[in-house]
């Protein structure tokens, strides 16, 4: 009930109900969810690359496509 | 990962094993927005089946892989091309899974991923906290076919834990 009162102001000077934000991050989601099998695996490589280096997991290999 | 997919199909070809399929988080990212992991998980049925109780020998793909230039182990995982790379023997759900599983093109290369139904019987089997984000993210971001997915549950005596998780689910 709160998510629908809180109104934030996002880009371009827009204002939303915070309610609204998740729905569009969940849009956002399902969209992410058609992208190509190769385009995910990209993504993947760079989430990679970001837990390595910014993230700190020495650990983690980057993957070759 | 498509030399990880040339080797798999190699390994086929070659008669090492019967068929294979990708699963795990990899499988899942195929259906579901992209995410982090680490491993690519590739379940595969052996061309001799063990019997009950028998030790799966998975020595003559390690073998071949050897033979291949591919040697380099990092705890659990074999490294080909960079891309850890863990086999897991299929059986029961996970066996039915790879017979199941969608042909699919992966930078112009033939492989097979697991469905949704069975990637959320498998998970769920798991049950470990990772594997129950992954079936949320599979039914709020792929089409699920509800009566397959029950069927598979029921078969495998899973169904029980779906309606748990599931009453989890709406509870929040």
């Amino acid at each position: 009930m709160e998510d629908e009162k809180i109104r934030i102001l996002t880009k371009d000077n827009k204002v939303m109900t915070l309610k609204k934000l998740f729905e569009e991050k969940e849009r956002l989601r399902k969209k992410q969810a058609n992208l190509s099998f190769e385009e995910k695996i990209r993504a993947l490589i760079v989430l990679q690359k970001i837990a390595s280096s910014w993230g700190g997991k020495k650990d983690v290999i980057v993957w070759k496509l | 990962m498509k030399k990880a997919i040339i080797v798999m199909n190699e390994l086929k070809r070659e008669g090492l094993i019967k068929d294979y399929a990708i699963g795990g988080a990899i499988g899942a990212l195929k259906w579901v927005e992209p995410f982090f992991t680490r491993d690519l998980d590739i379940f595969i049925i052996l061309i001799k089946e063990p019997e009950k109780g028998e030790v799966m020998m998975l020595s003559p793909l390690y073998e071949y892989l050897k033979k291949r230039g591919y040697n380099k182990w990092v705890e659990q995982w074999i490294i080909i091309d960079d891309v850890p790379v863990e086999f897991i023997p299929a059986e029961g759900v996970s066996k039915e899974s790879v017979e199941n599983a969608l042909e699919v093109e992966f930078e112009g290369i033939r492989t097979k991923v697991m469905r949704p139904e069975y990637l959320i019987a498998l998970f769920l089997k798991a049950g470990r906290d990772k594997d129950i984000r992954k079936i949320e993210m599979l039914l709020r971001q792929t089409k699920i076919d509800m009566e397959k997915l029950k069927d598979i549950l029921r078969r495998y005596d899973l169904l029980k834990k779906f309606k748990r998780f599931m009453k989890g689910q709406n509870g929040r």
